[in-house]
């Protein structure tokens, strides 16, 4: 009886070791806004991000849009880590996740009235504010949409 | 409706001001970079302190504009910082505003020579007018003797007040570069790249002009152009000293053969100058009958002298006659009062004959001074009739006895 007391006790004793070493690291809190938004030159729908390091084609976004080039297109990344595009002539802000070698559509958010004209993001406490500079018009958008 | 129109105006203030209140971030950043930048250009590439203090406003007023923005600036120049970029331009103002201040007084050190430059070539120009116009008026009054010892006075006293003009330029060189320190030297020789004309080739101008005057057939006499070599010293004693510096401040490419260029011009101007002078001399010496042998150089014409002195030393001790003597009184005569009270300055200046040459001489002449003065034959009468009287006492008593 003893016996089998104990080996249950040495079983329950390597069970709790073995569930501290398979539980993985994680930081939480990161803050990923970016300060101010980067303005990209698009060529052959790629876009470069030199300083902040990320490449990708844009063809996707301007399939869904309905455009087929832009010159140049706005992005910037919220402190939860979405990414924001628009360009000129768009209707939308396409918030963007981050995954494993992509960039998945985390929300398209439709912008009212006419296509933006001269859009301009900026990182403000806790959403990102989308300025069209030739209307003066200005939305608080997060990855939810406009707040 | 004063009402209506004032609350319209209201809203269409604050309809404007939103609008101008949007703003892009990244335009604010782009356009404090593109200032900034432009302030960097304007600020190394600034020469006035004109331009300087509207610079310095500029930054003043960078800096008001943008501290608001600073830690947006501070995010995306990282890891510059506004505060940084703003001391950065402090720092290059600081720095332009040393060197405009060395543009500045350099740009004064170019004004103040070409100044000096213009104003000498100015008074150079017009004597060398003058002279030029007198040599004219010479050559044409050839025939006229009154006329023309006029006009050789005139001529003469053109050229001493141009020796004065250049002996006080050549004097104001010797103060200035004989003991010119390496940096107001550097100071100088920066400026001097701005110059058109300079020292040097005021210098050359001279000496052209110095040449010129020598070669010139103008009726002048030995005094001339004694006094010519006397310059000519004086130009070379200060070039001596002096040349080296001024070549290496005013063509610091090539100040060996800047010095070099001035060198042969001091040369051709003493060939010019002798080319006259040993002929003058000799002409001046005999026409106050003294009658030199053969010169054709400075060592050449003291020996002449003294060849000619000795000689006649000898041959007055042989002779001692009255006019052995005669000759000595005449070539004294000349010795004293021409030669060394006349010219005896310029002959030592010159470099033709020295202080000691002219003592040896001294003492040569008074020697045949000596050898000359005639010997009195009184003595010897008086001996002869003592002689004659004895024997006319020692007859009488031989003949009274017998």
């Amino acid at each position: 009886m003893a016996k089998s007391k104990l080996l249950t006790l040495s079983m329950c004793v390597a069970f709790l070791f073995s569930a501290a070493a398979c539980s993985s690291l994680e930081i939480s809190n990161v803050d990923y806004s970016q300060p101010v938004e980067s303005v990209l030159t698009v060529e052959n729908n790629e876009v470069h991000d030199k300083r902040y390091a990320i490449k990708f084609n844009i063809s996707p976004v301007l399939d869904e849009e309905g455009i087929s080039s832009v010159d140049e297109i706005r992005l910037i990344r919220s402190n939860r880590g979405y990414y924001f595009l628009t360009a000129s002539g768009f209707n939308h802000v396409y918030v963007l996740e981050v995954t494993s070698g992509g960039l998945d559509e985390k929300n398209i958010i439709r912008i009212p009235g006419d296509a933006l004209q001269q859009p301009a993001f900026n990182q403000r406490d806790g959403f990102i504010e989308l300025v069209d500079l030739a209307t003066g018009d200005t939305h608080n958008l997060d990855h939810n949409g406009r707040r | 409706m004063k009402t209506t129109i004032s609350t319209l105006a209201v809203l269409l203030f604050v309809a404007g001001t939103t609008v101008t209140a949007q703003q892009s971030d990244y335009q604010v950043v782009q356009d404090f970079r593109a200032d900034y930048n432009e302030l960097v250009e304007r600020v190394d590439n600034a020469v006035s302190s004109e331009e300087l203090s509207e610079i310095n406003a500029d930054i003043d007023a960078l800096e008001a504009d943008n501290s608001g923005h600073s830690s947006l600036i501070d995010g995306y120049i990282y890891p510059n910082s506004f505060e940084g970029k703003i001391s950065d331009l402090r720092s290059r103002y600081a720095a332009a505003e040393n060197n405009v201040q060395v543009i500045e007084s350099l740009n004064e050190k170019v004004a103040e020579l070409e100044d000096e430059m213009a104003e000498l070539r100015d008074r150079l120009s017009a004597l060398d007018e003058d002279s030029q116009a007198l040599a004219n008026r010479l050559e044409r009054a050839a025939q006229n003797e009154r006329r023309l010892s006029n006009l050789v006075r005139q001529y003469r006293e053109n050229l001493e007040n141009r020796d004065a003009f250049v002996s006080d330029l050549l004097e104001d060189l010797l103060k200035r570069y004989q003991t010119m320190d390496a940096q107001t030297q550097e100071e100088i020789a920066a400026a001097a790249e701005a110059l058109e004309d300079n020292p040097l080739d005021l210098l050359r101008t001279i000496l052209a002009e110095y040449i010129n005057l020598a070669e010139r057939e103008t009726g002048l006499d030995s005094e001339d152009y004694l006094r010519m070599r006397a310059q000519h010293g004086y130009f070379s004693e200060v070039w001596d000293n002096v040349g080296e510096r001024m070549a290496s401040t005013y063509a610091a490419e090539e100040p060996v053969q800047a010095k070099q260029e001035i060198d042969d011009h001091l040369d051709a101007w003493l060939a010019s100058v002798d080319n006259k002078l040993w002929n003058a001399l000799s002409t001046s010496f005999n026409q106050s009958g003294v009658q030199l042998p053969s010169f054709t150089s400075a060592t050449a014409f003291n020996n002449a002298l003294n060849t000619y002195v000795d000689e006649m030393t000898e041959v007055s001790l042989g002779q001692n006659s009255e006019e052995d003597y005669e000759m000595f009184s005449n070539f004294s005569e000349f010795w004293n009062s021409t030669v060394k009270a006349e010219w005896g300055e310029f002959l030592v200046a010159g470099n033709v004959l020295s202080q000691g040459d002219i003592a040896a001489i001294d003492v040569k002449v008074g020697s045949w001074g000596q050898a000359a003065e005639p010997v009195s034959n009184l003595m010897f009468i008086l001996f002869l009739v003592s002689l004659a009287v004895i024997i006319g006492l020692i007859v009488l008593l031989v003949t009274k006895k017998e």
